[in-house]
């Protein structure tokens, strides 16, 4: 019988496994993404569709100041370079302010941020209700109907990618006839409620009834997240993992970037993949190619 | 019947044909039918209209005005509403991409600041009684206009064809330095630019990726650009744009310098390279004389900075320079480009649309200055004033008020109370553009003869309100423009139009059109006409000491006319990451010069007037410039632009020609003086450092060529 109990030693055993033995088993596809930081150009057409696809409330300037922006995907900027650092010792930025001149040589460094749906979401087994639970799409999700707002799991997240609704942003956020655009594929969350980019489950799953109808797997490319979808530069690239004749697949393998571990080890070092906060064995899904520049 | 006499040769050039010489098959005009129809019925839900499966989304092609690009876009519609837009991928400006802007156009649609009803002189009216005040007063009416093309743009033609009034096409975010140096050197004023082929790309004071030409396109090219072998981007600036962002290379050049620089440019090619202008006397002397001394002197910029750029220009050919930072600097750019053997290349002329009266009239921040000019003078008696908002974008030096209240009529057809139509006398509520017909013609990135069409995505959101397409129609026909008598809407007309254009009238042609979201139309390859002498210059006012103001473009609030939308307020700055306000970027060297820091508020006062803003500091900027982004300081764009300063109000006054520079290009001198109030600035992140982290890891490009790119 499903209890919340059982629920709960369900998900601290699908992390157990995922910490120790790198992955869960019960996957019947694992989606990916891949954003190339070379062709990202910061430009925000990403974010914006995000709140397009999956009504996410804006909130305005002094909720936003208090770090209670509902920003599914945003984009950092730094402007130091630590990696590009001569001394190669992590401390680019001090380094630069001594030694630079009074302008940027190079521009900006831009980072599309957004949950890294980690197999062994550390998330998730802090739950006091099992609101977050792995999908057999290999997919962190986040039961809106669960959720009682303890916020353990925004603590728990390093990449401080869940979005808390501390206030009943809707009627702000849309005000008539704004709730007519309201997307009606996915709920509009209340107060109190845990939110976070869900790789826009809802296109997955029309995709999933659209192939079962027709009565043929999901084929490559079929699915395109929204962010996916309009970014100009074709950044990102979004697939899944299990299936190893896609593209993305392709590309770990190419990168050669293993999941399960929190250090890789490539034959060729050089190659441009990498997780951010591996070395946290939450092991992320999603996978970033080096920006590269000219010196 | 027809009330006025109609020949062959008028009623082909009322729908845009003029000199196409396209043959018209049958001229019976389609009725218009929507989903109106039975209207007045009520049907149960049960029996939906055919082409509504409830809960299946379906897409329908049009075109998004949300900037002058014209990107194509699909809409998603459920249960007769539009939900979101995504780039259309067969459009050739975009393919199947969009920007931020295009994404926020469904809050556009919706927004509930709408104008719902005409008013005459704030006061509701009905569309009869402000028709006839309109029939009444507004002859002889000038158009005042952003950039516009299509359909639109030929019945605005027809219109003025029948008084004395003139065009006003105004952008003050626009590219008009590059298309007049395109025409002054290649006789081409808009060439194909190829982003993609290039191996390494210059820009100078343009930005490419964020709001110049088509952005979306430049993108999608600047992604195949990165690819293995990869180009290399460098950006000469005075202020980082998104373009500058992402360079290799970034060269802070003092404000107004670019020109200087762009010749210096030349003169290292010429003593260094051996390369120089083949038959060009006077730009060669001109390089010449600007040596890196001199370059240096003015704009701050080394020789070493020169020779850098130069060396990469020479080692990654074809390369293309795209300059817009003055008319100057863009002329000089076009001359480097020849020299370097990049015309041919990257940079191939474009298309002549045969059906002439459809192409883009590109808007120009010479056409606000001549409206100011000309409507101070009382030569302007009547105006109707759409998709632009001059009495925001003017410097206060133009006085605007004044202009507009000399406009003996001015009508407003606006979908949002702004600056502008709050001293008009009539406005007359506008369809968004998700409910309109039109066609528009890309001005960057298309392919030859390329015409995107927007058709509705949904039905009127606010019933009162009419399509622009209708209401030029509909003042046409009123000036008794001949061949229009036929058309009883837009929609019967563009529908006549534009099969006359594809030479079809058959049904299944029309809706492949709607389907495909664009025609095409005829059109003839352009030459490029190269070889005379151009005469090089730059301007000597640039000095060091004194700080000048500039103001840039960020995709996003734009030139202002996104400021009421949440989403585009909510969106970080690309560069600053400050959200809801305004902010006044300095060198960190000029801050700790000047005593101020982050957050602190300080008052920028120029000839023009002062603006008070806070400071964020990075070394992004010159340190002689102050860089105020435009678009926030509304007086009256509804709640959600009730923030931040107006810089564009302080700059200084444009000159009369305007050939010198645009009013976003033109540095005027300011000074700073802070209030001694600080306030902490909303930004997504108040850390421009990774900390030694690995978050954004970069590695050398020599390094990604040893892996030929990998993924």
């Amino acid at each position: 019988m499903p209890s919340l109990l059982g629920n709960i030693f369900d998900i601290w055993s699908d992390y157990l496994k995922g910490n120790e033995q790198g992955g869960h088993h019960k996957y019947e596809h694992m989606y990916s993404m891949v954003i190339d930081l070379d062709k990202c150009t910061g430009c925000n057409a990403c974010s914006t569709a995000c709140y397009a696809e999956n009504n996410l409330a804006w909130v305005g300037e002094e909720k936003f100041g208090a770090r209670q922006a509902m920003n599914w995907l945003r984009i950092e900027r730094y402007f130091d370079e630590p990696d590009m650092d001569a001394a190669g010792d992590g401390h680019g930025m001090e380094q630069a302010a001594a030694t630079q001149s009074d302008t940027q040589d190079r521009g900006a460094s831009f980072l599309p941020m957004m949950c890294q749906q980690c197999n062994a979401a550390p998330c998730e087994p802090v739950c006091p209700v099992a609101a977050t639970y792995h999908t057999v799409d290999g997919l962190n999700a986040q039961v809106y109907n669960r959720c009682i707002g303890s916020r353990y799991c925004a603590n728990n997240c390093p990449f401080r990618v869940r979005n808390f609704n501390f206030y009943d942003n809707a009627p702000t956020a849309w005000p008539a006839p704004m709730d007519q655009g309201l997307n009606p594929d996915i709920s509009v969350r209340s107060k109190g409620v845990m939110e976070k980019c869900t790789f826009c489950i809802q296109r997955t799953r029309a995709a999933r009834d659209t192939a079962k109808r027709e009565g043929r797997e999901i084929r490559d490319g079929e699915i395109q997240t929204a962010c996916q979808q309009t970014c100009p530069t074709s950044a990102i690239l979004f697939g899944d993992l299990l299936d190893e004749t896609s593209k993305i697949a392709q590309v770990w393998k190419r990168q050669q970037m293993k999941l399960g571990v929190y250090k890789q080890d490539k034959a060729n070092p050089e190659l441009r993949g990498y997780r951010i906060f591996e070395e946290l064995n939450v092991d992320p899904k999603v996978l970033y190619l080096e920006r590269v520049r000219e010196v | 019947m027809s009330k006025t006499k109609i020949d062959r040769r008028n009623f082909l050039k009322v729908l845009g044909l003029g000199g196409a010489g396209a043959a018209l098959a049958g001229c019976d005009m389609p009725s218009y039918v929507t989903s109106e129809e039975g209207v007045e019925k009520v049907y149960s839900y049960l029996a939906p209209e055919e082409y509504v499966i409830p809960g299946i989304g379906v897409w329908y092609a049009s075109t998004c005005t949300q900037c002058p690009a014209a990107c194509g876009v699909h809409g998603r519609v459920r249960e007769g509403r539009v939900l979101k837009l995504e780039g259309n991928p067969d459009t050739a400006a975009n393919a199947g991409k969009l920007c931020q802007m295009g994404q926020a156009a469904i809050q556009t649609h919706f927004h509930p600041e709408r104008i719902t009803q005409p008013t005459i002189g704030g006061k509701p009216a009905t569309w009869d009684e402000a028709l006839a005040l309109i029939n009444k007063k507004a002859g002889n009416a000038s158009w005042v206009t952003g950039t516009v093309s299509g359909h639109q743009r030929v019945l605005m033609d027809a219109h003025l064809g029948t008084g004395t009034g003139r065009h006003y096409a105004i952008e003050v975010v626009n590219s008009r330095p590059w298309e007049d140096a395109s025409a002054a050197t290649l006789g081409d004023a808009r060439p194909n630019l190829h982003i993609d082929k290039a191996r390494a790309v210059l820009t100078i004071g343009a930005d490419v990726l964020g709001t110049w030409g088509n952005p979306v396109k430049s993108m999608r090219d600047y992604g195949n650009f990165r690819d293995a072998p990869r180009g290399v981007l460098m950006a000469v600036e005075a202020a980082m744009s998104l373009t500058g962002a992402n360079a290799d290379h970034w060269i802070a050049a003092r404000p107004g310098s670019e020109a200087a620089v762009t010749l210096g440019l030349g003169h290292v090619l010429m003593t260094k390279h051996g390369i120089s202008p083949a038959g060009m006397p006077s730009a060669a002397l001109a390089f010449k004389n600007m040596t890196p001394a001199r370059v240096h002197e003015l704009s701050g910029v080394s020789e070493a900075q020169l020779d850098k750029i130069a060396d990469t220009l020479m080692a990654n050919s074809p390369s293309l320079i795209i300059a817009n930072a003055s008319h100057a600097a863009a002329k000089t750019a076009q001359v480097l480009n020849l020299m370097l053997g990049n015309v041919g290349q990257t940079l191939t002329p474009g298309a002549a649309l045969a059906a002439g009266g459809l192409a883009p009239v590109t808007g120009s921040s010479k056409d606000l200055v001549e409206f100011a000019m000309n409507a101070k003078a009382g030569k302007v008696s009547a105006a109707f004033i759409t998709g632009t908002n001059p009495a925001f974008l003017a410097p206060a030096s133009l006085d605007m008020a004044r202009a507009l209240d000399k406009v003996g009529f001015k009508v407003a057809i606006a979908s949002f109370v702004d600056e502008t139509t709050q001293s008009c006398d009539v406005v007359l509520p506008l369809s968004s553009a998700l409910e309109d017909w039109g066609t528009h013609v890309p001005a960057f990135g298309g392919n030859p003869g390329d015409v995107h069409v927007q058709q509705p995505l949904m039905e009127r959101v606010h019933a009162d309100t009419r399509g622009l397409g209708d209401i030029v129609l509909g003042l046409a026909k009123e000036a008794g423009v001949d061949g229009l008598g036929d058309f009883e809407d837009y929609y019967g007309y563009l529908r006549t139009a534009v099969s006359a254009m594809i030479d079809s009238d058959l049904e299944g042609d029309w809706n492949r059109v709607l389907q495909a979201g664009q025609a095409t139309s005829k059109s003839a390859p352009t030459a490029f006409t190269t070889g005379g002498d151009v005469a090089l210059g730059y301007s000597e006012a640039v000095k060091s000491g004194g700080l000048s103001l500039i103001t840039a473009a960020r995709q996003g609030i734009y030139d202002g006319r996104h400021a009421n939308l949440p989403w585009m307020q909510e969106a970080p700055d690309q560069i600053s990451k400050a959200v809801w306000d305004s902010w006044a970027e300095i060198n960190p060297k000029t801050a700790a010069g000047l005593g101020v820091k982050d957050g602190d508020y300080v008052t920028l006062s120029t000839a023009g007037g002062t603006v008070t803003t806070r400071v964020f500091t990075y070394k992004g900027v010159h340190p002689d410039a102050v860089c105020v982004p435009m678009g926030r300081g509304h007086t009256n764009y509804g709640q959600y632009a009730d923030n931040g300063v107006n810089p564009l109000s302080i700059l200084n006054a444009p000159s009369g020609d305007m050939t010198a520079s645009e009013i976003i290009g033109s540095a005027t001198p300011v000074t700073l003086s802070a209030t001694g109030d600080n306030r902490h600035l909303i930004r997504l992140m108040d850390i421009d450092s990774q900390h030694g982290r690995k978050l954004v890891a970069t590695i050398p490009a020599t390094q990604f060529d040893r892996n030929q790119g990998g993924a």
